[in-house]
């Protein structure tokens, strides 16, 4: 049984993906996931609780017909913070679809791993399911990509994480590079040669080059440019998303239509 | 309750306290480790075959949260499950001293064989847990681990004596109850 195991993982090396396994893999996110989207539901309910009770704190001072007037509201409210932040965030994903000119797909985000050496997404994508390699999205940049699809749940690989590379161009200088992890909240932008005039500042953009991404996305900006080995620099990336807030991604179904700002527009290098 | 059904309620309570954890602390996996702690609770009555499948249902499990290739952890529980049902068959681990070193025992044994797993068997794809990592979730599998076996004996206990209980309409009335 171990010698199976064994020889499972290293048959997956070095792409973590597809193969024999994606049945247990599969399987097992399918048990999993509910759990993680069970903590997930009860934690929204706690923080609406906690939002209302701090709310009622700071109405002490008023008198009591108002007190309760307020209460009354805010009772009211907290049976509509769900509804309310559903449609937040479904008109933020409207306005973002509609903005960036691509078909995207709304998920809500129930496990997220941002912080640890596991550093893992996992989303209810709906009935439809996902794809392998489907590109994630936030409203700021790329989140990762679909490694593990089972039923209405995703398995996302942040991009941040070390294994994962992404084909990337900086904006200004037009020089193409690999962008890898390289921590919880930082990317490394491999192979951009030192002739190449890189600052701090400079957006990351997809190059389209990686067969996944699509070309012009926000990877996201160059922190720092440090001296690296004879050839190249040693350009850390600060990620356009911001991995601690997200509660929903979206799905990039179609990567036919190119990005609609002209900002996001990159011509061929 | 029988063995079985009690591993797979501690598995499911490791997956809801896992999320929960991760949730209100980024980093929680990396300083705990709920699917092992139900693991080594397992197999700490000898028996290998069990042993081996319950470290393997709570890797898969692991492995269903994690951005490691799906293997890692089935492989490495299943591994650390098979050691401690060994280790438990020639050593008599009941008293909380024992649970303790028993516990950390299996941390850092877990620590150790996921380096070696990342390091030869799936360079280049999976994150190394630093050494910090390490210490962090030997001590938190040490600490949590008697906690777990002390909560899985209440727990039991409890439904037992519950499903023992005659419905409540078969119950004779308290007046003649002396």
């Amino acid at each position: 049984m171990l010698g199976g195991q064994l020889v499972l993982l290293a048959s997956q090396s070095p792409d973590p993906g597809g193969g024999p396994r994606s049945l247990l893999a599969g399987g097992a996110l399918r048990l999993v996931a509910p759990f993680a989207q069970l903590v997930a539901a009860v934690g929204d309910v706690f923080s609406g609780f906690g939002r209302a009770v701090r709310g009622r704190s700071s109405l002490a001072r008023e008198n009591r017909e108002l007190r309760t007037e307020l209460l009354e509201l805010r009772r009211e409210r907290l049976r509509w913070t769900g509804l309310e932040r559903e449609a937040g965030e479904l008109a933020v994903a409207l306005e973002f679809a509609r903005a960036s000119g691509l078909e995207l797909r709304a998920a809500r985000v129930v496990y997220l791993d941002r912080g640890s050496f596991l550093r893992t997404l996992v989303a209810r994508v709906g009935p439809r399911g996902a794809r392998r390699d489907q590109v994630v999205l936030a409203e700021s940049g790329i989140v990762g990509r679909v490694i593990e699809s089972s039923g209405p749940w995703a398995r996302v690989q942040l991009v941040t994480d070390r294994a994962a590379a992404v084909g990337a161009l900086l904006e200004t200088a037009r020089r193409q590079g690999i962008v890898r992890g390289a921590g919880p909240a930082e990317l490394e932008l491999e192979y951009v040669p030192i002739q190449a005039e890189v600052a701090a500042g400079d957006r990351v953009l997809t190059a389209g080059i990686d067969g996944v991404y699509p070309r012009g996305l926000p990877i996201g900006t160059v922190i720092a440019v440090e001296p690296g080995d004879e050839r190249f620099h040693r350009i850390r990336v600060r990620p356009a998303v911001d991995l601690a807030d997200l509660a929903v991604v979206y799905l990039l179904e179609s990567a036919s239509r190119p990005p609609a700002s002209p900002r996001e527009e990159v011509a061929t290098p | 309750m029988s063995g079985a059904l009690r591993f797979l309620a501690g598995l499911a309570l490791a997956a809801l306290a896992t999320a929960a954890g991760t949730r209100l602390l980024p980093g929680f996996p990396s300083a705990c480790d709920l699917f092992l702690v139900a693991t080594v609770a397992a197999a700490r009555h000898g028996r290998l075959e069990r042993a081996l499948v319950a470290g393997s249902l709570a890797g898969w499990a692991a492995d269903a949260l994690a951005g490691t290739p799906f293997g890692l952890f089935g492989f490495t529980d299943a591994a650390i499950g098979y050691l401690t049902a060994l280790a438990a068959r020639r050593l008599v681990v009941e008293r909380p001293g024992s649970l303790v070193g028993l516990f950390a025992a299996a941390g850092l044994a877990q620590g150790i064989v996921l380096v070696l797993l990342g390091l030869f068997v799936v360079p280049e794809v999976v994150e190394l847990p630093g050494p910090v990592a390490i210490v962090l979730r030997t001590a938190t599998t040490a600490l949590l681990g008697p906690a777990w076996i002390r909560f899985a004996a209440a727990a039991g206990a409890r439904v037992r004596k519950l499903l023992k209980r005659p419905p409540a309409g078969l119950r004779p009335p308290s007046s003649l109850v002396s």
